[in-house]
């Protein structure tokens, strides 16, 4: 089994967009929510042809995927796989391919706007842009679409299954999803939107090029919690967390941090706080919700990894933890190299 | 290696429900595809697809594509006679892409027209995920849990990954499969894109002019071979590889030379440990369209050579059932080798001389296969092909 290394990280966000050094600088810093992607962001990142072919959700996954490559010091490559978490896709488009129709019957219908409507073409524009050929991957979950994402590009690496994957997430939000979400009775929560990438790869071929290691994903493991549909539950028992520690050989009393999935959707946050309280006891290590800050979105969890992975100040490993209403359970455990 | 056995299988097609239906039309080689009764088709150059007939149950509280997939999944695990512990620890992996979107469609339809809704859909029925959760709470599934979106690939992708989780050791059995639901935007896209043939597809014919949409389900159990030979479970086959692959080419049509898909049936062969002769029989992928099945034969000619490979597409039979597809035709890819009988290519009267091989038209063909390949691609450039082997 190969260790797994974080050797790059792209994020587009409201709060911060950029590398190691972009976040790295956002952590150090305490500015004030910012939960929409300024247009402005993706300067310099989009060619003229995808600013005009593409939907602004997948210039979000390029542009992320682009940062996250050239943080990682490797251009576009035939050996590079991909894995995109996202919970709503491209809604934006999908909307607007409908509403061609309606408004116009038969006719209205575009062509170009329907492959928009599969939740896969961020992935699929993402490959091309960055010539990804290996395993390329969407899941959908909610809330912890972007963490499982990179549980499972570091499984699949750890395996030898890939040499290089870039793994995270997507989501877009604007005012017609929100209240699409309104009216379909969603929770209330700090939504935001963005896109984030880590660049995994095996410590070996990541030393053997010489690529600046952030940290390494020592222990991933995802299950499900008894949950009705898009319910919380009331097990707190967790066997993802337990399981991701084993396999990083660490143990609850040596966590030095835990990024979690708190977003103010309140009977959530709370059945995570129980879960990891039953998890980590006696100790309870100092937890962030980077969703305070960024707003909840697929794109979070890369920029949790790679915060793990920063963290100069924390002894011991971290856990980046998600859970989702329906019981979807993610938990990486993640080593900085600053506290191996 | 861990290797993988096929243990369980569940089907709600077009021919029915159960996987005896589903046998009975695919040997028959019976044709599903009949006027679409489920959405509007006025104004549509196409207005056939093959539906799903009642009789699958479920509530109807729950959307169309949940009762299929609940019934698919039901019918696998009580043929794996898995016990509820076992299911407790057990992975899930469901392709899906439609999600609920056929009532969500229904209520924005009404919404739009300034109607009253008929019910208002949620997140949590309206998107792919809404599957995974609604089998997992119904059916007691607490292990990993997936929901594949990789398009026309999805289904076969979701069996590819959960056999990756037995194989690296995390569980030693998964449920996984695909479901879709005919839906409006499915049946418009496909439309605008002009893929769609007025008639009933013919995949592999000279003169086919487009695909048929279809739904369905279909799950199976994946298991440890060691441990379901231990249990005394019904091996059905063994999943002896697979290869998963993207083209990065083009978001809607394959690569011309289909070398994407060329790397997905090799590296399956590579994984499986297999020279091409020992495939006997390939499920194609088969969608119909003129382009698709030009490269897909192609490059099946790349891997294999032409010889006694037999080739069919199940679509032709069951239409596209999206999603489902890689794992409804993953299911009749295992009966072929069950049954020592390949299914045919439906509605196949005049073979297309660039295609390469016997495309079994017509009528089924007995044939005892010791390994055969079924062949997913879907948008985006997907790749994935899986590859069976005899229990």
């Amino acid at each position: 089994m190969a260790r797994v290394a974080v050797t790059g990280v792209g994020v587009v966000t409201g709060a911060v967009t950029g590398g190691r050094e972009q976040i790295r600088a956002f952590l150090a810093s305490s500015g004030a929510p910012a939960l929409s992607v300024p247009s402005s962001a993706l300067g310099g990142l989009i060619d003229e042809t995808e600013a005009r072919r593409l939907s602004r959700i997948c210039q979000l996954s390029v542009a992320a995927a682009r940062i996250a490559l050239a943080d990682a010091g490797l251009g576009p490559g035939a050996g590079l796989g991909l894995v995109i978490g996202a919970e709503f896709g491209d809604l934006r488009s999908t909307i607007a391919f409908v509403d061609g129709y309606l408004h116009r019957g038969p006719g209205g219908l575009s062509a170009l706007l329907f492959p928009n409507t599969v939740m896969n073409t961020m992935a699929a524009a993402t490959a091309i842009a960055v010539t990804a050929r290996e395993l390329s991957l969407t899941l959908n979950a909610p809330t912890v679409a972007g963490e499982l994402a990179i549980a499972r590009a570091a499984a699949a690496v750890r395996a030898g299954r890939a040499d290089a994957v870039l793994a995270g997430g997507v989501d877009e939000f604007d005012s017609a999803l929100a209240e699409l979400l309104a009216e379909g009775g969603a929770p209330s929560e700090r939504r935001g939107e963005g896109a984030g990438f880590v660049l995994l790869e095996s410590l070996d071929s990541a030393e053997a090029r010489g690529a600046r290691v952030l940290g390494e994903i020592a222990g991933v493991a995802w299950r499900a919690l008894r949950a009705r549909p898009y319910g919380v539950g009331r097990g707190a028992a967790s066997r993802a967390v337990a399981a991701a520690l084993d396999e990083a050989g660490a143990t609850s009393g040596e966590v030095g941090r835990v990024w979690v999935s708190a977003s103010g959707d309140g009977p959530r946050d709370r059945w995570e706080q129980a879960i990891l309280e039953e998890a980590l006891r006696p100790a309870r290590p100092p937890q962030t919700a980077l969703a305070s800050r960024a707003g909840r979105h697929a794109g979070l969890g890369a920029l949790a990894v790679a915060a793990a992975a920063l963290d100069e100040v924390s002894r011991g490993p971290a856990v980046v933890h998600a859970i989702a209403r329906g019981g979807t359970h993610v938990a990486l455990v993640v080593r900085s190299v600053h506290n191996g | 290696m861990r290797r993988i056995a096929v243990s369980g299988l569940g089907v709600v097609s077009p021919f029915g429900t159960g996987v005896k239906a589903y046998w009975n039309g695919l040997s028959a080689g019976a044709c599903a595809i009949r006027p679409v009764t489920l959405i509007e088709t006025e104004g549509f150059r196409c207005r056939i697809a093959a539906e799903v007939p009642d009789g699958f149950g479920g509530s109807l509280r729950r959307s169309r594509a949940d009762r299929l997939a609940l019934a698919a999944a039901r019918e696998a695990l009580e043929d794996a006679g898995l016990s509820r512990v076992e299911r407790a620890e057990a992975a899930l992996a469901v392709g899906a892409v439609g999600g609920g979107m056929l009532e969500a469609e229904a209520w924005y339809w009404e919404r739009f027209r300034g109607r009253r809704p008929p019910s208002r859909p949620t997140p949590r029925s309206m998107l792919p995920f809404s599957h995974a959760e609604a089998l997992g709470n119904a059916l007691g599934l607490e292990g990993p849990r997936e929901t594949l979106v990789m398009a026309c690939s999805s289904g076969a992708a979701s069996l590819a990954l959960a056999a990756d989780l037995i194989a690296d050791g995390v569980v030693a059995t998964a449920l996984a499969g695909g479901v879709d639901a005919l839906t409006r935007i499915c049946f418009m896209g496909f439309n605008a894109l002009k893929l769609l043939c007025p008639e009933p597809c013919r995949p592999f014919d000279r003169d086919r002019r487009g695909m048929s949409i279809g739904e369905g389900a279909a799950f199976v159990v994946l298991e440890e071979l060691g441990r379901a030979r231990a249990r005394g479970a019904r091996i059905y086959a063994t999943l002896a590889g697979h290869g998963m692959t993207t083209d990065a080419y083009h978001v809607t049509s394959p690569h011309p030379d289909g070398e994407g898909m060329v790397r997905a049936m090799k590296a399956a062969l590579e994984r499986a440990r297999l020279a091409p002769a020992a495939v006997g029989y390939a499920n194609a992928h088969g969608t119909a369209t003129p382009q698709n099945d030009r490269i897909e034969a192609r490059a099946i000619h790349e891997v294999f050579a032409p010889g006694r490979l037999l080739v069919s597409s199940t679509k032709s039979m069951i239409g596209h059932t999206m999603a489902a597809a890689g794992a409804l035709e993953a299911v009749a890819t295992i009966l072929a080798l069950v049954h020592e009988v390949v299914p045919p290519t439906a509605n196949l009267e005049t073979p297309d001389p660039d295609v390469a091989f016997d495309c079994v038209p017509r009528v089924a063909r007995e044939a005892a296969v010791e390994y055969a390949i079924s062949n997913s691609f879907g948008f985006g450039g997907q790749n994935v092909t899986l590859l069976f082997g005899r229990a």
